[in-house]
């Protein structure tokens, strides 16, 4: 049984400095805005072993129903 | 931007009965000495039993059937098995999804005894909800429902939480229009007869600012001042709106 599908066209990104790395794959980054949150790194990017270390800068997204929590889909 | 048909509403009614009926049956198990493990445990049995499904468990990898936030905890803590406490602020907050659409409601409930402060606060976040739920006609803007909660919650001394907001729900347990609960009169989505959205005031007794902890999901007020919200999945109607997680 399908629990309904995300919605997922109206994501919010935003760049952002990695400050800390935390357990399973999270971080705490600060975003332009000033804002410090804390972002778990996406499943492709852990499939691909992409290293993600505090000082990186990164693409973090957002669900415009739940801006407390972001999703690290890239490092630049 | 969903419009929901005449049967789809009665489909939603039904769910959301269920879903009042639920969240009435945990209220009544707030209490001391009572873990909000059990409470979750208890939730996804009921909401099974009823013939649907908890809409937020494994919801983008959220991991529990509800969110229950104790004191400063603001929403989406996933429950543990901390034991309730006298004068602890125990905020619930479930979906239910039934033959195809979800409903969303919350409460929040003081444990036992608590100052008058406490009792004020959270009643000012159920009354935010109802005059809320007041500007929902066709015609208001979700910008009439946005200012009607910022108002009357700033009115009282408090602040509004702005990351977390009401939002449409139907098919999708999260859906367009995004309902702020801070905003002007007149901005916004125009409402119109149909739509279905959940209206969830959430405010914060101390300052507007929040905090994410380290699991990811919960959040907390940063200057560790209680926290509370109400939220109820109301449709548009001709008239104005009906709400859709009332108590049969």
């Amino acid at each position: 049984m399908d629990p309904g599908k995300t919605n997922r066209d109206e994501k919010i990104i935003l760049t952002g400095r990695v400050t800390e790395a935390l357990p399973s794959a999270s971080f705490k980054a600060k975003l332009e805005t000033g804002h410090e949150v804390i972002a778990h790194l996406c499943g492709k990017m852990r499939m691909h072993y992409i290293k993600v270390v505090p000082g990186d800068q990164v693409e973090i997204e957002f669900s415009p129903y739940n801006l407390s929590r972001g999703r690290i889909i890239k490092r630049l | 931007m969903p419009i929901y048909s005449e049967k789809d509403v009665l489909i939603l009614k039904k769910g959301g009965r269920r879903l009042a009926k639920i969240i009435r049956i945990l209220e009544t198990e707030l209490r001391v000495g009572i873990s909000g493990k059990y409470i979750d445990e208890l939730t996804r049995t009921l909401m099974v039993k009823s013939g649907g499904r908890p809409s937020f468990l494994n919801y983008e990898g959220y991991p529990a059937s509800i969110c229950l936030s104790i004191n400063d905890e603001v929403v989406h803590s996933i429950p543990d098995s901390r034991r309730f406490k006298n004068g602890d602020l125990v905020g619930i907050d479930a979906g239910l999804y039934y033959q195809g659409m979800h409903t969303d409601m919350a409460v929040t409930k003081i444990i036992g005894y608590s100052n008058k402060e406490t009792k004020h606060f959270t009643a000012t976040a159920k009354k935010a909800l109802g005059l809320a739920i007041r500007e929902a006609k066709p015609g208001n803007s979700v910008g009439h429902i946005s200012q009607a909660i910022q108002n009357f919650v700033e009115k009282n001394g408090y602040n509004v939480v702005r990351e977390m907001n009401g939002h449409g729900i139907g098919r999708r347990l999260h859906e367009e229009p995004i309902v702020p609960n801070c905003g002007v009169k007149g901005t916004g989505q125009v409402l119109k007869k149909g739509m279905v959205m959940a209206i969830e005031p959430i405010i914060n007794m101390g300052g507007r600012e929040i905090e994410t902890s380290i699991d990811g999901w919960g959040v907390k007020t940063k200057d560790k001042s209680l926290s509370a919200h109400f939220e109820h999945t109301i449709v548009i109607t001709d008239g104005g709106s009906e709400i859709l997680t009332a108590a049969p």
